[in-house]
């Protein structure tokens, strides 16, 4: 195992996958801390938070995007994150995550240079692990 | 006087060869120019048999011997058309006939034959020609047409005047010609007619025509310039042709074309969001499996038992909401009716009344301007419903909600509109997605995002529309056009 992860953030109204998704960073130990938001929105409004404080202690290292939510869609925080994100110093790996499997929405998860790759529900355990790992060590 | 040779001559020059038939005797003697025609023949027999068995063609035989007969016996003028067969072989027309005997010259008679082998072809050209134009013209519906410009006076043939559904000896007045076209084509047509007056620019469009009976139907025409000897433009002379029935099929056609493209465009996006939705469900069941897989204690595995019974009750839920989806879409063994909307707004605000009593909502209704509609009544029912708890769903915290309801007709078709005073929706950020499926954009715990997607599909099924405008903090308003 590589260097942990300090912070990692998960974006999606699914209760039951966040449950899980939370239950395997805790029992696999991948990451110290953990942010959850149940839509774009709420997302977004916390990195504006935090570019007004300028702050980046609460910015996190990686990102689980999912793509259908209400309110805010992972696509509509994608275009308004790009508008905020180069005024981080930080790293951020972001990953859209989505239990569909429509093409179209793979070609454009892939067209947005921010997204460093689409992945599809459900994760399988290990793949998490390497995520995590990957991004362990090419932050270390 | 002309004698012989130069009389010869002339006759040479205009193709006309003669017989000399010696009255007492009937023994005929060829002019030159007959022996060139028909070629030098040897005569073992007399030159009357051997026209009649070797050039005369045989359809002409008898006749001509009758003819003969009574010229020589009774001294009987005759003219005949007749073929003959020339030294190259080959028949050609000539006509035959006796030179007046104006002496009453009783010992010689004169036969002429005269080549009329042209004039016969061309008036068989012509014939030809009308009779393949006459049989197009009926069986394509083609009609041709002539403005004269100059004496302002238009001609209809006979096709035209019976897909005009006129009779033959009526006179299409010049002035308003215009009458005989749609009102939508007025435009068009002035200015096809006008350009081709004045500039000689030809025309060939597809427009609707209006019969003697105002019953409009579809021809394709064509007008082309009529020049006089100075090259002014005179006239415009052109053909209709009747393409109704193709037009309407090809248009049925479209329109069918159409419907099964959107029908199959909703088709592949239900496959995908059905998919979508009920994948996050099983993706969740796999994930718990790998949990209890990877999990060390009984203890852990306990834990993960309530993340089944949620999934299995979500999954549930999904597949009870799409198969309400499938069951709304399905137009089988629902026919149109004539629904009224006063008594289906009554049917709803029955099955609502506990809702609409707990938020206090105010309903008001105008139907006094379109009462019904014909419409399948399941539908209709359904479309106020999802319009109607939409509004009290998304009120304003403010106040109390109000729908106002109202039905009117504009250029003959049906309109809905449905209006309340609630939260309003930012239609720049959300306006395209409305309609879809699963797009909710309020955090409102019991907004499935399904409503409004089935409400256009029902209003889309019928052949309608459906759009929204909305201010936010004012409300929103929702116009169906049946």
């Amino acid at each position: 195992m590589g260097q942990k992860v300090e912070l990692a953030c998960i974006i999606d109204d699914d209760k039951i996958y966040v449950n899980l998704v939370k239950k395997i960073i805790e029992i696999k130990k991948l990451s110290n801390n953990l942010l959850i938001f149940k839509n774009g929105m709420e997302a977004l409004d916390h990195f504006k938070l935090i570019l007004e404080n300028a702050t980046e202690d609460r910015l996190p290292d990686i990102i689980f995007l999912d793509i259908n939510m209400p309110v805010m869609d992972g696509w509509e925080f994608l275009n308004e994150f790009i508008k905020i994100k180069n005024n981080f110093e930080k790293k951020i790996t972001l990953y859209v995550v989505s239990s569909s499997i429509d093409p179209r929405d793979l070609e454009r998860a892939k067209s947005i240079n921010l997204v460093t790759d689409y992945l599809i529900k459900p994760i399988e355990l290990k793949k998490f692990e390497k995520i995590f790992d990957r991004n362990g060590n090419a932050a270390a | 006087m002309l004698n012989d040779l130069q009389l010869n001559s002339i006759l040479e020059d205009f193709d006309i060869a003669y017989w000399k038939i010696n009255l007492l005797n009937k023994e005929v003697s060829w002019s030159e120019h007959f022996d060139t025609l028909v070629g030098n023949p040897i005569f073992s027999e007399s030159h009357f048999e051997y026209f009649l068995k070797e050039i005369l063609h045989q359809d002409y035989r008898y006749d001509f011997r009758l003819y003969f007969d009574k010229l020589t016996e009774e001294n009987e003028a005759f003219s005949i058309e007749l073929k003959l067969k020339l030294n190259n072989g080959k028949y050609r027309w000539f006509e035959c006939r006796n030179l007046k005997n104006k002496e009453n010259n009783k010992e010689t008679a004169v036969l002429l034959f005269v080549n009329i082998h042209q004039n016969k072809r061309d008036q068989y050209t012509i014939e030809e020609n009308f009779f393949y134009y006459h049989e197009t013209a009926q069986m394509t519906n083609t009609g041709g047409w002539y403005i004269d410009t100059q004496n302002k006076n238009i001609y209809w043939d006979n096709v035209t005047k019976k897909i005009i559904g006129c009779p033959l000896d009526y006179q299409p007045p010049y002035n308003e010609h215009l009458r005989f076209y749609a009102p939508e084509e007025h435009q068009e047509v002035t200015s096809a007619f006008d350009k081709c007056e004045k500039y000689g620019i030809p025309f060939k469009v597809e427009l609707k025509m209006r019969n003697l009976y105002n019953k409009d139907f579809w021809v394709r025409a064509t007008g082309k310039p009529v020049y006089n000897e100075d090259q002014d433009i005179i006239g415009i002379r052109g053909v209709f042709q009747d393409i109704n029935d193709q037009k309407i099929n090809e248009l049925n056609l479209q329109n069918s074309l159409d419907l099964v493209a959107t029908q199959n465009s909703r088709l592949f996006n239900f496959a995908h969001i059905v998919s979508h939705h009920l994948r996050s469900h099983s993706s969740n069941l796999c994930l718990i499996v790998e949990l209890l897989k990877d999990a060390k204690t009984d203890k852990d595995k306990i834990e993960l038992i309530p993340n089944v019974a949620d999934i299995s009750e979500n999954l549930d839920l999904a597949i009870n909401e799409l198969n309400e989806i499938v069951n709304k879409q399905t137009v089988l063994g629902k026919e149109r009716r004539i629904v009224s909307f006063e008594k289906a707004l009554s049917g709803v605000m029955a099955s609502t009344s506990s809702l609409i009593n707990r938020e206090n909502a105010k309903i008001v209704a105008e139907f006094h301007a379109l009462k019904e509609i014909s419409y399948i009544p399941e539908y209709l029912e359904s479309i106020l419903l999802n319009l109607i708890t939409n509004a009290i769903k998304y009120k304003h915290p403010g106040r109390k909600p109000v729908i106002y309801i109202q039905t009117y007709l504009k250029n003959e078709t049906p309109f809905l509109e449905v209006s309340d005073n609630g939260l309003g929706i930012d239609l720049d950020q959300y306006g395209d997605k409305m309609f879809g499926m699963y797009k909710t954009f309020h955090e409102n715990l019991d907004s499935r995002g399904i409503g409004l997607f089935i409400t256009k599909n029902q209003v889309e099924t019928l052949g309608g529309t459906i759009s929204v405008t909305s201010t936010v903090d004012v409300g929103t308003t929702f116009k169906i056009k049946f």
